[in-house]
Formats: structure tokens, C-alpha cells, sequence
């Protein structure tokens, strides 16, 4: 069966049956090539997808998924999300009242372009790479590409449908400059293909790496921090688990009890902009509401939580179209693009910059905001500044958000944390060194 | 209520595979899984997330020299098969196309799992309600102070059918049955909130309830987020530290592990690279990575090439013996392939990697590492980690840790980071003990996430840097 009979054979099927149901079908794109001293080492061209089901009985909510469009499958997804609907003893689930969307298409021609100019991309970044002398060997060096088309339909009458994509460089390589080792990983992507500049992106990643050869250890102590934009998106990604509306249901965020208190410096204006021309863009969460601008915290103050239907009414609050759900998954809350806004501007003269984190998914712990985290950056003393390794930033993050000093005049976006912030100027931090 | 029906026909299959032959590929590899999921999480007892899915899709993978082509779809029909082939013979654009091959040109041996991590009670042995009681079962078990204001039990089930055909004749069919449960806590004292975590998990069906009661490993959770309550933050600085055993194997996961992968050797960018035959590690260490571990976590009887697995001994007595190797990695090593090939599902592509890792038993008994540490960091349990290979810095969080003053284990900490170069750390490992115990895990790279083992017994690591309050 194609996705759409699939479709068409469920809601026939819940119809008959008498069940209220919810169906997300996508189907994603996705283009790899990778090239290794100039020639195409890896390849990969793919198309995968399914359907995933939510089901409402009784107020209870069940959901099954399947990747096979046959008939026994999608029996299976049927009778399986109604037996977990079953199991749950919560009965204030509901699916929302559907309209006709229509059908966006966020993507129209931006990813066109020959195969063979996408190859000669990945290689002309591989060739800028390898003139620098600090250039020592390649792990990976890949142009990606992803397409995305997403579909809802429910029984309550939702029906419509948008497609998205993107292209991008990724380069893992590693730098070398006499003892001094680093690894360098960066990611550059647009949603056109054309507005991907080789040397630019080459460029980039070989400064932000190439300025950390040659690193020292940095004494342990309390120092000025200067966090950069990437290390922002890092710890946003972190502290946004305490922003969601399920982590508040679910009486895990520390913010529950905040909104419209202070939370952090008054400095501090924290936005959700799924809209955002750079990031990932969407016309209707997962459940077919209409995105928009959620404000999160402004001048140092909670103004909002990120909530689907059913966390909203759970709450209170209102609903800001962050309805999270991939087909093989269950409903959920998720952030679209962060943005800090900028400030009137950071000098850096004693402290350490910190220009990235290592095993954040490890070393940060979500619900106490306790963060514990290995650092890379420069020292900055005296009117200079050099390259220190081997390192642990501590603290909370909580804390952190009130001991913020300072923020940057410009904002540059971070692909890799879907953020864009300035450079943030922390009163004081714990490092932890030799 | 499964389906079994096999997912493709030799016919099918081989006319796939002779789709790539006929575009110019030096080897061409078929792989195909249906894979029925299902988890079921609850917090404080109530359901929050049933939810239950089918897997399905094949992926198609050319080798033409040592370059790899790579697709997949969820459409297992023939017409789309031998479309998705022929589509990634085009991608290589100039490749000669020699003579095809034609139809009838393999002759499969058939293969399939003989049945050794197969579950004694299959999934269809007990029906939802029954797993709902054991994981309240777990919310009970963790309910052991007031403190203790949140409980989460997961529980999670995979059966996956895999097929693995390829142009050298390999037809390899395995099933792989595994089941895991997890328990965590949230212990609070009003002012601070700490978490606590077990997560048993095992390539068997619901007799994993008889293995690791669900009241254990509720109470296993809950003791450590009280430990982590009452801690206070770790100190900062570099210093002797005593690993425990079991999850504390996930140092030498990242910082030695990843570094013995032929996806790193190969291209030289691991710094262990060339090395067989030297001393890369102290003599205290062998290390050794077994996908063969009766019901492990990380066990298979076939890896996801087709080919069987096997004990790989990585180090013995600090001395590289041997790499984890996968097809292509041994075509570009010339090393002999290990069975290592994995990859989280049909939308990657395999690469070498870990199975279950551990370090070997030594003999010094375990209060003897304490020995002569006047101050150092006994770190228990150990959270996830990462390392880039190309350097070797590793770093990874400790769950469970306690200072060690003038030999005695001492006061709880908590938030200690644990940050250093793997290659140094494992020279610095100067004591081994007997009490080998591994457990499950979740590895990410580059074909994806994989169950592994990870393990070891106590050991001690003359000096590492700890990151926590300065």
C-alpha cells in the first residue's frame, strides 16, 4: 500500500470500529556523500517512513506504529494502540477537534541541484581543509541532505500536510601542531544548497579548532566565563527540559512554581521562534496547531512553559504549538529554535572562553541542573589569551542564569544546537583543571 | 499476535544483489529486519507511555573497491529492491558496468541462529497487565525513605528478524529476543533533588523479571539517589581513583574501546592505529570484547554481515592483540574480520564495533586498591561518557562516587566528571581485581545505537583528573 492508502485503510478501518484515532505519516529523504582524499568514499541514498497512531478511548490514549503498509500491520497497530490505551489508568486524554491545514511546502527548490555539484562541494571543503599545514587527517568529511514531507489525519477531521529540507557540510577532522592534538568537527547547512560556500565553511571550523592548538593546562579556580554561542545552544538544550509542559505535568521542572517570577539576570530575553530563517521551520506542531513566537523569558523573567493540547489543559496554560511527535513516538513537547537576544556588548579582558562541551548527555543532569561538563577554550589574561585544555566547567544552571553579566551586541545561530545567542558573560565560574 | 512470514524470497534477493553485480560492484549485501517493539514506562505506578511499533525495511549495500555505496527503503518489494540497487549503482558515476552476473549466479548458504540467547518465556508468555504489575513492582521496591518523591520503571521489548544475504552466497537469518527494565528514582529534601538509576537488561524474553526482580532494581535506584542526596559536590583536581566494577567498564568503553574499532583504525585516526604487538596498556590489563556471552545484552549469534561472532581478545597483559574488525575494515587493515559488524537498524550501514567489553579479572583483592591513597575518589557507578577518538580525550560522569582519605572510603560526592586521555589512563591502571561484573548499555557512533555490554571488576587508575567544585 502507498502512505496514503495506508491512511485512508486506517481511518476506514477506526471508523468502522468506532475508535477515535490520530494518524502522523512521513516519509524522509536523506542523501550522504562523503569524500576521502578527494574521492567518494561513502554513499548513501534513502527513503524510509511510516505511519504512527494515537488512539483515544475513553479518554485514554494508546499508540503503535509501523514501517510495513501491509494489511496484517496495520491490524497490529490497530488492535496494539487500543490494548495500550487500555493499560493506562489516566483518562483526560483527548485529541484535538481537526481542521484542513492544506499543504505547505516549505522546501520548493532548494535542494535541486546535480548530484555531481553536491560530490564537488564535500570535496572542495576536504581540499580547503587539507591546505592548512595544521590539517593533519580526515575522519569524515560529508555532504548531507534531507527531505521531509509530513502528513496528519485524524477521525476528528485533521487532514493536511507540509515538506521541509535542508543541505549542509559535516567535517570531523582531526588538527595537529607539533605534541598538540585536536580533534575539529563542524556543520554548516542551509535549506539551499546553493547559499553553501566551500571555503567559508572550511574556513570556519579550521579557526575554531586551529585556535585551540598548543593548549596549556588552566589552574583550577573560579574564573570570569565567556560562553559562546555554541556552548549557549549546548546548555539551552539542557535547560529547556525544565521549560516544557510534560516535565511540568509530569512534576519534574524546577520552574513549576516561576511564571512571572525573576529567574534569571535581567539581561536575559529567552524566545522560541520557530519561524526562524535559519533553523528548522514547521506551519503546525505535531498535532496540527499553528506555530508562533513563544517568549520564555523576558528581562530575566519566566513568562512562558512549551505546551501541546493536553499539557495546556493539564496546567492551565495555554497551548503554544509545541506538540512533539514523530511517527514512531508518543506526544511530547519539544522547542523549535532558541534565541537569545543580544545585549549592549562584552569586552573580554580576565576570564576564560569557552568555546565548547563535551558530553553534555552525560555530565548535565536536566532535572537539578546540576552541570558538571569538560570544557575547551582560552585563558584570557592581561590583554592576551591562549589556548587551555583539559578541563571540567561546574555548576547550576539556575545559577548560572542569575550570575549573567553580560551579553554580546551581535547573535550568531549555532546549526548544531538549532540556537542563535551571543557571546554570554558568566559573574563567575568553577573550573576544574590540573 | 506476529507475523512470521519470511520478509523476502531468494528469488527476490537474488535478483537485488545481481542488480548491483550488473552496475559494476565489486560486492553487493543485502540486509532485511522486520522488528516488533514495545515499551511500557509508569511513573509512581500509573501508565504514562505504552506504546508498541513495527520496524520494517531493507538496506542494499555496494562495495566498489574499498568505497561504499549505502541505501534503504521501507518498500520490500521486488520492483523497489532492484530499483534502490540499481539507483546506487548510478550514484558512482563512471564506473564501468561489467557483465552482469545474471540470475542463478549465487548459490546460498543458508544459515540461521541455532537458538542459544533464545528467551524461556517469549513475549507472548504473559499478557500487558502482567508487565504492569512487575513494573509496579519496581515503583514499590524503590520506596524506601520519604525522600524518595518520584519512581520511573520502563520497560522495553525487542524481537528482531534479521536476513543477511550477499554476493559471496551468505544467506544468514537471526533472531535476536531482548528485554531490558529500568528503574529510576528522584529523591528530594526539599531543598535539593538528586536521581537515581538501574537498568538491567538481557537477550531474553519476560524471564528477565525472574533475574533481576523489579523490587531490586527499584530499591537499587532509590539507594542511589539518596547516596546522591546526602553527597556533597565533588572535589576538583587530579588524583588516584578506584573504578567499581560493572558500569565502571565505561572508561575503557570510550577511551579504549572506540579507539580499537577498524572504523578508526583504518583511517588512522585513532592514536592506537599500527600498534599490534606493542604495549599500549599496563600490564594489569586484558581487555576483551565477546559477542558470544550467553544472553548478554550485546550478544548475537550472527553479526549484522552475516558472519558469526566471536571472543575477541583485544589486549592481553597490556599488549594489542587485535582489533574489532569489520568487512570493510579487514579489507583495508588486512586484519582477519572479528564478527564485529553492526548497525543499529537497516538505515545504516554496518561498522566495526563493540559487543560486550570488559576488562579481565586480576587478582588483587578489592580492599587493597584503597591502600596507600591518602587522597583519591572511589567512583561506584559511572553515568555515559564520550571520547574523540582522534585525540583520545575522554570524559564521562560519575553516578555514584565517595572520597577516599588515608585508605578509607569516606563521605558521598556527587557531579564529579571524570576527564582525561585514554591512552594515558590505561598505562596508569595499576591494580586489577576479581570481581567481574558487566553491565547493559546504550552505544552511540557512527552505524548508530547498539546494545553493548560494558564491564570490568574494581580497578584502580593511579591518577586521573576529576572535574567538580573548585
Amino acid at each position: 500500500m502507498t502512505r496514503d492508502e495506508a491512511i485512508r485503510y486506517i481511518l476506514d478501518k477506526a471508523s468502522a470500529r468506532n475508535l477515535t484515532v490520530e494518524i502522523l505519516a512521513s516519509e524522509e529523504r536523506e542523501l550522504n556523500i562523503d569524500t576521502h582524499d578527494g574521492r567518494i568514499s561513502e554513499f548513501k541514498q534513502a527513503s524510509n517512513g511510516g505511519v504512527g497512531l494515537r488512539l483515544v478511548e475513553g479518554g485514554k490514549v494508546g499508540y503503535a506504529w509501523t514501517e510495513e503498509l501491509e494489511p496484517h500491520a496495520l491490524e497490529w497497530v490497530l488492535d496494539e494502540a487500543l490494548e495500550n490505551a487500555l493499560l493506562q489508568d489516566e483518562d483526560s486524554g483527548f485529541l484535538p477537534t481537526g481542521s484542513d491545514l492544506g499543504r505547505t511546502d516549505l522546501l520548493t527548490e532548494g535542494l535541486s541541484a546535480p548530484i555531481v555539484e553536491k560530490a564537488a562541494l564535500a570535496r572542495n571543503v576536504e581540499e580547503t581543509l587539507k591546505q592548512d599545514p595544521r590539517y593533519d587527517k580526515t575522519q569524515t568529511v560529508r555532504y548531507v541532505e534531507r527531505e521531509q514531507q509530513k502528513e496528519i489525519a485524524s477521525t476528528l477531521g485533521a487532514r493536511g500536510g507540509y515538506r521541509v529540507g535542508m543541505a549542509g557540510v559535516m567535517s570531523s577532522f582531526v588538527m595537529r601542531e607539533a605534541e598538540s592534538i585536536k580533534q575539529a568537527i563542524g556543520l554548516n547547512v542551509s535549506k539551499e544548497f546553493h547559499n553553501l560556500d566551500p571555503t567559508v565553511t572550511a574556513q570556519e571550523v579550521l579557526e575554531k579548532t586551529g585556535r585551540l592548538l598548543g593548549a596549556r593546562p588552566l589552574a583550577t579556580g573560579r574564573y570570569r566565563a565567556y560562553l559562546e554561542p555554541h556552548v549557549v545552544g549546548q546548555l539551552l538544550r539542557v535547560l529547556i527540559f525544565s521549560f516544557s509542559g510534560k516535565n511540568l505535568v509530569e512534576g519534574r521542572s524546577r520552574l513549576a512554581d516561576k511564571l512571572g517570577e525573576t529567574i534569571a539576570s535581567s539581561q536575559l530575553t529567552l524566545l522560541d521562534e520557530p519561524n526562524h530563517a535559519q533553523g528548522t521551520n514547521q506551519p503546525f506542531d505535531s498535532e496540527g496547531t499553528p506555530t508562533r513566537q513563544t517568549v520564555l523569558i523576558e528581562g530575566g523573567v519566566m513568562r512562558s512553559f512549551l505546551h501541546n493540547s493536553w499539557t495546556a489543559r493539564q496546567s492551565g496554560q495555554e497551548n503554544t504549538g509545541h506538540a512533539s511527535r514523530s511517527y514512531k513516538g508518543t506526544l511530547g513537547v519539544a522547542p523549535t529554535n532558541l534565541v537569545i537576544a543580544p545585549g549592549s556588548g562584552v569586552t573580554v579582558d580576565d576570564g576564560v572562553v569557552v568555546t565548547d562541551l563535551m558530553g553534555v548527555h552525560a555530565g548535565a543532569n536536566p532535572i537539578s541542573g546540576d552541570v558538571s561538563l569538560q570544557a575547551f577554550g582560552l585563558r584570557a589574561e592581561g590583554g592576551e589569551s591562549y589556548p587551555v585544555e583539559n578541563f571540567v566547567i561546574s555548576g547550576n544552571l539556575f545559577r548560572i542564569l542569575e550570575s549573567i553579566t553580560g551579553l554580546g551586541a551581535e547573535s550568531e545561530w549555532d546549526a548544531m544546537t538549532n540556537a542563535q545567542s551571543p557571546l554570554v558573560e558568566i559573574e563567575s565560574l568553577s573550573f576544574g583543571g590540573a | 499476535m506476529r507475523y512470521s512470514a519470511r520478509m523476502l524470497t531468494p528469488e527476490v534477493v537474488e535478483q537485488t544483489l545481481s542488480a548491483a553485480k550488473a552496475g559494476g560492484a565489486d560486492f553487493a549485501e543485502l540486509y532485511a529486519e522486520r522488528w516488533y517493539r514495545r515499551n511500557l514506562r509508569t511513573i509512581d505506578g500509573t501508565v504514562r507511555e505504552a506504546n508498541s511499533g513495527i520496524q520494517y525495511g531493507a538496506g542494499v549495500r555496494l562495495f566498489y573497491g574499498n568505497d561504499v555505496i549505502y541505501g534503504y527503503t521501507n518498500d520490500l518489494s521486488a520492483g523497489s529492491l532492484v530499483e534502490l540497487a540499481t539507483t546506487l549503482t548510478k550514484a558512482r558515476d563512471g564506473a564501468g558496468s561489467v557483465d552482469a552476473q545474471g540470475r542463478g549466479g549465487l548459490d546460498f548458504r543458508y544459515e540461521r541462529e541455532s537458538g542459544l540467547h533464545a528467551p524461556q518465556q517469549p513475549f507472548d508468555s504473559h499478557d500487558k497487565r502482567y508487565r504492569l504489575e512487575r513494573l509496579r513492582e519496581l515503583d514499590a521496591g524503590a520506596r524506601i525513605a520519604p525522600e524518595i518523591k518520584q519512581v520511573e520503571a520502563t520497560l522495553l521489548e525487542w524481537e528482531q528478524d534479521v536476513l543477511v544475504a550477499n554476493t559471496e552466497g551468505a544467506w544468514v537469518e537471526d533472531k535476536r529476543v531482548r528485554t531490558r527494565l529500568i528503574g529510576q528514582a528522584i529523591a528530594s529534601d526539599g531543598i535539593e533533588t538528586q536521581t537515581g538509576h538501574a537498568g538491567p537488561g538481557l537477550s531474553v524474553g519476560l524471564e528477565l523479571f525472574d533475574l533481576h526482580s523489579p523490587q531490586s532494581v527499584g530499591e537499587k535506584a532509590a539507594q542511589l539517589a539518596l547516596t546522591n542526596l546526602r553527597a556533597k559536590p565533588a572535589p576538583a583536581g587530579t588524583m588516584p581513583v578506584v573504578l567499581g566494577n560493572g558500569f565502571g567498564g565505561v572508561i575503557f568503553h570510550e577511551a579504549l574501546g572506540h579507539l580499537l574499532e577498524t572504523t578508526s583504525v583504518a583511517k588512522k585516526t585513532s592514536v592506537l592505529s599500527d600498534l599490534v604487538g606493542e604495549q599500549v596498556a599496563s600490564p594489569a590489563v586484558t581487555y576483551i570484547d565477546d559477542g558470544t556471552t550467553r544472553n548478554g545484552w550485546g550478544s548475537s549469534e550472527f553479526d549484522d554481515e552475516g558472519m558469526r561472532t566471536e571472543r575477541t581478545v583485544l589486549i592481553e597483559n597490556g599488549i594489542l592483540k587485535s582489533y574489532m574488525v569489520d568487512r570493510m575494515g579487514g579489507m583495508l587493515t588486512g586484519y582477519r574480520p572479528t564478527g564485529s559488524g553492526r548497525r543499529q537498524d537497516y538505515t545504516f550501514a554496518p561498522t566495526s564495533r563493540m559487543r560486550n567489553t570488559f576488562i579481565a579479572p586480576g587478582s588483587t583483592p578489592v580492599e587493597d586498591l584503597f591502600e596507600g591513597i591518602e587522597f583519591g575518589l572511589y567512583a561506584t557507578t559511572l553515568g555515559g561518557g564520550q571520547v574523540r577518538p582522534g585525540s583520545g580525550e575522554y570524559n564521562f560522569a560519575v553516578r555514584e562516587g565517595y572520597i577516599i582519605r588515608n585508605g578509607k572510603i569516606e563521605e558521598p560526592v556527587r557531579g564529579a566528571m571524570l576527564v582525561g586521555k585514554g591512552p594515558e589512563s590505561i598505562k596508569r591502571i595499576d591494580a586489577v581485581s576479581s570481581d567481574l561484573a558487566n553491565e547493559p548499555g546504550m552505544c552511540g557512533s557512527l552505524s548508530g545505537s547498539l546494545p553493548v555490554e560494558v564491564g570490568q571488576p574494581h580497578l584502580r587508575v593511579s591518577e586521573i583528573i576529576v572535574g567538580g567544585e573548585a
